[in-house]
């Protein structure tokens, strides 16, 4: 079975941005379920979340007499994704470069770039006033990611030049002094170089992606998003990139264009949809199961290899990414936190009550377009017949054979 | 190209890009058709593959990366994630003891 076994190709450039875009997710993966709590409380107690809208205290959409116990529970929105998540995502980038110790050396780190802005009294662009406490500092993300694995490096290459040499008794001494000192410094470093750098740099990126949306070019993006995710870049972009740019934004105005860019489940179920239609017809038997594990399990991973078998069809998911850009730069949707995974269910749940409706006709639209570019670059699936190439045929026996010996379902998604 | 043992594999590590969503799903798939062969399967990303593994199976785009984490370890690329004839061949094989080649 040779021909199942390609030799291996692009072993450079393409492993290492893989490798460089997965450390950087490995930051923010594991914590999805705090971006995940915050979004629910968001959609649901903010002034014009779900209960206060169907409380009727939504008009026009302005809030007015908000409940009150809405606004308890809202107090933590801020918190959650303006401190909790950069210490998370500092604390666990410490954590893959030195262990429990690096982690928290991270963290302490990351303290110290997140409040940046608040120590030196940068002007907050919004309202033209210095930040004037931790409520109002913008989500650090960038910060973290960087300032979390230097933190631990540093300690990691301390603890590894102290091994061996502390006297019997006193390493509990060592350890903890060490941790704390290199933590300080991690924490002064942070204000004074990487908190302003990542705080420059993220507002920069803001404001560009911000111009890029105002002349509703932002669907360009979607020529480079599409391939990358297909290359299996896709957690590298989405938690690398657009995570931290859409949690800055959603830190100031409750929504962000960037959670979508990347999770919009439409263009791959428009893609599986031509397969199934017109593609190769001995792997149309695969794509059903496939469907159902991509737009409701949200593992876009399943239809890349779709799109690798037959890579005209990358022409499909940037014309429907960019149409459902496109859709939502116009109407100025966003989603209250990141889609992940990227399921239709994901989305429905962290949208705005009040865009839910364009929101859900924005994947739609996208998964039509990629669907009809799909079935014209497949060519209606005439030249299938007469093709038949022989390993397709040869799989197509061991795959049917497959279908039937495997259980009629994947077991999560 | 590498001979594999069938009923030598008692680790068998399914492993992505996070480790996260396409592994556990496969992993759960290979868990319930291995169940009665004594074989582990776990998930894993790319990067923390565990080096006592017998067998690594992953997408075609990461068998790189797999590869360089754990040079000694055996790995069988896919192209699917749902029924690929690959991964069949390596549960017939386990579940049958016999000798494969990846």
């Amino acid at each position: 079975m040779s021909d199942y076994t390609p030799t291996v190709t692009g072993t450079g450039a393409r492993a290492r941005v893989q490798r460089f875009g997965a450390f950087l997710a490995g930051m923010v993966m594991p914590n999805l379920g705090a971006f995940i709590a915050f979004g629910l409380i968001t959609a649901l107690f903010l002034d014009t979340g779900w209960v206060n809208l169907l409380a009727g205290r939504v008009v026009d959409s302005k809030p007015v007499d908000t409940l009150e116990w809405t606004a308890q529970i809202a107090t933590v929105i801020g918190p959650l994704i303006n401190i909790l998540i950069p210490i998370l995502i500092g604390y666990t980038g410490g954590r893959m470069v030195h262990g429990a110790r690096g982690a928290v050396v991270g963290a302490v780190g990351t303290v110290g770039a997140m409040l940046a802005p608040v120590a030196l009294g940068f002007i907050n662009q919004d309202g033209g006033q210095p930040y004037a406490s931790i409520a109002e500092i913008p989500s650090a993300i960038l910060g973290a990611f960087i300032i979390g694995p230097l933190t631990a490096l540093a300690l990691k290459l301390w603890d590894n030049f102290i091994a061996g040499k502390v006297r019997g008794g006193f390493e509990m001494l060592v350890d903890n002094f060490s941790a704390g000192i290199i933590g300080g410094i991690g924490a002064i470093v942070g204000i004074y170089v990487v908190g302003p750098i990542s705080y420059w740099i993220a507002q920069g990126l803001g404001a560009a992606a911000n111009w890029l949306v105002d002349l509703n070019l932002l669907p360009l993006v979607s020529i480079v998003v599409e391939p990358a995710k297909v290359l299996f870049l896709n957690n590298a972009i989405n938690h690398g990139v657009f995570t931290p740019l859409g949690s800055a934004e959603t830190a100031e105005i409750g929504r962000s264009i960037f959670f979508m860019i990347e999770s919009n489940p439409g263009p791959g179920l428009g893609i599986l949809t031509a397969m199934l239609l017109f593609g190769p017809r001995a792997i149309r038997p695969t794509v059903p199961a496939a469907m159902i594990v991509h737009f409701l399990g949200g593992i876009h991973e399943i239809y890349f290899p779709y799109v690798l078998m037959k890579p005209v069809l990358i022409v499909a998911a940037i014309a429907g990414g960019a149409t459902g850009v496109l859709w939502e730069s116009i109407f100025r949707l966003g989603l209250r936190s990141p889609a992940s995974p990227g399921s239709i269910i994901s989305w429905i749940v962290v949208s705005p009550p009040d865009q839910l409706v364009l929101i859900v006709i924005g994947v739609l639209l996208s998964a039509a377009v990629s669907f009809v570019v799909g079935m014209l670059v497949l060519g209606f699936g005439r030249k299938e017949a007469k093709e038949g190439d022989e390993v397709d045929l040869e799989a197509a026996k061991e795959q049917t054979a497959a279908n039937k010996a495997q259980s009629k379902r994947p077991a999560t998604a | 190209m590498a001979t594999i043992d069938g009923s030598s594999i008692k680790k068998l590590i399914v492993a992505c890009d996070a480790g996260m969503g396409s592994s556990v799903m496969l992993a759960g798939t290979l868990k319930k058709q291995l169940a009665k062969n004594g074989v582990t399967v776990e998930h894993s990303s790319v990067a923390e593959i565990p080096k006592d593994a017998d067998l690594v199976v992953t997408q075609t785009s990461l068998a790189d990366r797999a590869r360089g984490v754990v040079p000694d370890v055996p790995v069988v690329p896919f192209q699917l994630f749902l029924g690929d004839p690959a991964v069949t061949k390596v549960v017939k094989a386990i579940q049958s003891g016999e000798t494969i080649e990846v």
